[in-house]
């Protein structure tokens, strides 16, 4: 196991460099420029030229990867173009946004997917099961944006203690507080400002969580294994969820893996509308403004943080199906 | 049992009341709602209208534009132009002091300008200052920018610069952490959530009326909107959802300001392009335009029909100009007597992904047609779409607009001189280049300036260089408790006296 993860660890060293060279040269190569987006309208050519020479674009691109590279090296992302900033702290300041709404969604998503799923899978073709199914091709069908907008408008308008946009506080911090200093209020700040981005993110990854755990749970409970435990005598309630739901949550857990991944960037539309301070919409204006730096820093980030997310994916299998063995 | 019942609703009903307290923007706080993040706080290095909203609040330039576009004193009381047009001298106001409590003098005038002029140093908008030889300090209280070339326009640019003190201005967090000499002092900032200011109590225009204010950034429209209907933000400038405003202004709970703005939009034409090259032709697209059709139905009724480059607002504004107004029978027979009538021809037109330009550009595309005009229309990604119009000559028509066009020198040197910096049209005329190099060394409030700059908008609208689409207006929101506050014609400078606001 622990050979493992170190063989998995070593992996990611050539992804790395894979990743960021094809990023490196995507920003490079393709069409746009970040003198030219930072100029406004009253620059001049000379302008241009100078600040081209002050900011090292006048040089070879791949004279500008090792430099980039050699920096990111000793952990110096370089500073952001048009912000000024070190790439390391901008993307710092906002992963926790991001990682706790992305988070709590995917939470969200398994709390509520996975019982439905389950009630759908064992009351098949009932009234339960085509409710079930009914909310899960709504959830699907709802593009997150609108259901952001649709909650904009008829809850938050109508409810004065929800928050139509922002950050209010981070809920790890307030779960924290509640449980050193038996203090609430910081939770209650976080929790208000996050309800409705990660019910508009969560919704759809619900509907697919339940669509998936229903087809897999089906599928596991028409196995030999399951006819040999209910001809054991086993009770239902042992059948479905020791033998039954276990099984059928690998395909689910990987799901929520790749979702959760996916988030971490990916969930722009939804952090734009609800002005999250999130770090998709970071690199997404950075991609607009052509701020290389904070493109290259933030992709790299995101891709390192998804494979570890895949490796804990990978390292649960072993958990829910001891017969998975890594070694 | 019904006890219980009754204590938890108690509860919730406390907790829900607490909540909806919280919901509203305080009291002590201006929250001002904004369409897009700054991208820093320094004067020097910032080029967009968001970033000068807020750092029009911190800092102040010497002058600066009221809402009536007139420049009025601000750091400077009083200046003066020589009569030679070579030196221009400010006098500064006397027990200024900045937010860190040391005295405003002279010596941060000359240290700002300087900054910028200062080739190694970063500044993208240096063109603006190039005129500007050297700066002479006569005293904490009196300097002297002596000038390379006459540019009596020089004032509206130094408008832009506010003044940054000398003992930060090289901090290296100077962007994220400003101190300046503006009614609010800097507290913090989280980028694209929110930017808390403090008032500054020595602030040399008195006290100002409310303790705190704030920025939120808010880039959803429809978002931004209902935060403002809820009552969390108090008011915002620009970016109203235009299909909404006709809603807003019958509700009595929400103000609508509106005025003309500095902006426009327009069609430019590749002057050196297959059939563009002919003025006939190009006349003839701009007939084309359904001027009024497009400000109704695109943008809402938001803005006016174009006439020519210089908004309407300016003193140098005329309509005495050719005609080239919305005629599709006029259109044809030109094209006829040009002779390219009934010929194939094909034109590439290039816009951004704003919604507003691709519908233009649809509608454009079925009126040409009726002229016999196939227009095939492209959308790029805007950081591609800038460089296409900048760095290349490879399109014959594009949408784009130009936005803070303060005076006829703005709206015209740059983008038809032939030697202009955006003259991305190449367009080349020998008249107008004398007009626009003359009007520089004229007094701006002369008749002959305003007499030099007519003719130079006659020459700009009969080329046809632009199709000249709209001319942009702002609006303003806010609730009826908030008084003290009018629209600002140019964007930038909409709460540059947030401190005058009173809040009931």
């Amino acid at each position: 196991m622990f050979k493992y993860i170190i063989r998995r660890l070593l992996q990611l060293i050539p992804v790395i460099i894979g990743i960021s060279i094809v990023v490196f040269m995507i920003v490079h190569l393709a069409p746009g420029d970040p003198i030219l987006m930072m100029l406004g309208e009253d620059a001049t050519p000379e302008d241009y030229a100078r600040l081209q020479r002050i900011y090292g674009f006048d040089r070879p691109v791949h004279e500008q990867y090792l430099r980039w590279a050699g920096n990111a090296l000793q952990g110096d992302l370089g500073v952001s173009i048009r912000q000024g900033a070190p790439v390391g702290t901008l993307i710092m300041s906002r992963l926790p946004a991001t990682i706790e709404l992305a988070f709590i969604s995917v939470l969200l998503a398994v709390i509520l997917g996975v019982p439905l799923g389950v009630l759908a899978a064992i009351k098949r073709e009932t009234p339960v099961d085509f409710f079930s199914m009914v909310v899960a091709l709504l959830g699907v069908s709802m593009p997150g944006f609108w259901v952001a907008l649709v909650l904009l408008t008829y809850v938050a308008l109508n409810v004065g203690w929800i928050p139509m946009f922002g950050r209010g506080g981070s809920v790890f911090y307030g779960l924290t507080q509640l449980f050193t200093a038996f203090d609430a209020s910081e939770l209650w700040e976080g929790l208000r400002y996050i309800m409705l981005p990660a019910i508009s993110i969560g919704t759809a990854m619900m509907a697919i969580i339940t669509r998936l755990t229903r087809s897999s749970l089906l599928e596991v409970m028409g196995k030999d294994y399951i006819r040999t435990a209910r001809a054991k005598g086993l009770g239902e309630r042992v059948v479905v969820f020791k033998h039954g739901l276990r099984n059928a949550l690998l395909p689910v857990v990987t799901i929520v893996g790749i979702q959760f991944g996916a988030m971490l960037g990916g969930a722009v539309i939804t952090e734009t509308v609800f002005a999250w301070p999130g770090a998709g919409r970071l690199i997404v204006n950075a991609i607009q403004q052509r701020d290389f730096p904070i493109v290259q820093g933030g992709v790299l980030m995101m891709a390192l943080i998804f494979t570890m997310v895949n490796l804990l994916v990978d390292l649960s299998y072993a958990v829910l199906n001891p017969r998975i063995r890594y070694d | 049992m019904h006890k219980k019942i009754g204590t938890l609703f108690l509860a919730m009903v406390l907790v829900l009341g607490l909540g909806a307290m919280a919901g509203a923007a305080p009291d002590d706080t201006i929250v001002i709602g904004s369409g897009a993040e700054a991208v820093g706080l320094d004067p020097r290095l910032e080029t967009d209208v968001p970033s000068f909203e807020r750092i029009n609040v911190i800092l102040e330039p010497l002058v600066t534009f009221d809402v009536d576009m007139q420049l009025v004193e601000r750091l400077a009381t009083d200046w003066e132009f020589s009569d030679d047009g070579m030196t221009l001298t400010f006098w500064l106001r006397e027990g200024v002091t900045f937010h860190d409590g040391e005295p405003f003098t002279a010596e941060d005038v000359k240290y700002t300008f300087e900054w910028v002029l200062e080739e190694d140093n970063a500044a993208p908008n240096r063109a603006l200052y190039a005129d500007i030889g050297e700066i002479e300090v006569e005293n904490d209280y009196l300097i002297h920018f002596h000038l390379d070339n006459p540019n009596s326009f020089l004032l509206n640019n130094m408008a832009r610069m506010p003044v940054v003190p000398a003992h930060h201005g090289d901090r290296e967090d100077f962007r994220e952490n400003p101190v300046g000499t503006g009614p609010y002092a800097f507290v913090n900032w989280t980028r694209d959530d929110v930017m808390n200011l403090e008032a500054f109590n020595d602030y040399w225009g008195g006290e100002p009326n409310h303790p705190y204010v704030q920025f939120r950034a808010i880039p959803e429209g429809s978002t931004r909107l209902l935060a403002f209907e809820a009552g969390e933000i108090d008011m915002y400038q620009g970016g109203v959802v235009p299909q909404e405003l006709p809603r807003l202004e019958d509700d009595p709970n929400i103000v609508v300001e509106r005025t003309p703005g500095t902006g426009y939009n327009y069609l430019g034409f590749n002057t050196q392009s297959g059939p563009l090259a002919d003025k006939e032709v190009r006349q003839a697209i701009s007939r084309v335009i359904n001027r009024e059709g497009i400000v109704e139905r695109v943008l809402n009724g938001i803005g006016e029909p174009g006439v020519g480059p210089v908004p309407p607002d300016l003193p140098w504004f005329t309509d005495e100009v050719y005609d080239l107004g919305y005629d599709i029978d006029r259109a044809r027979d030109a094209l006829q007597d040009a002779g390219v009538f009934g010929e194939d021809i094909t034109l590439r037109l290039y816009t951004n992904e704003n919604p507003e330009r691709i519908r233009i550009a649809e509608i454009l595309q079925f009126e040409a047609a009726r002229v016999g005009i196939d227009v095939e229309v492209t959308i790029e990604e805007w950081g591609a779409y800038l460089s296409r119009i900048q760095d290349t000559d490879d399109y014959d028509i594009f949408i784009l607009g130009w936005v803070g066009q303060l005076d006829p020198d703005r709206a015209m040197y740059r983008q038809f001189h032939t030697d202009g910096p955006n003259n991305y049209t190449f367009f080349s005329n020998e008249r107008l280049d004398e007009l626009l190099e003359y009007g520089r060394t004229l007094d701006p409030e002369s008749e002959e300036s305003l007499e030099t700059y007519k003719e130079a908008q006659q020459i700009v609208v009969e080329n046809a260089p632009y199709g000249f689409i709209n001319f942009s207006e702002e609006v303003l929101l806010y609730h009826p408790n908030i008084e003290g506050i009018t629209v600002h014609p140019y964007g930038a400078n909409s709460w540059q006296d947030v401190h005058l606001i009173n809040k009931n």
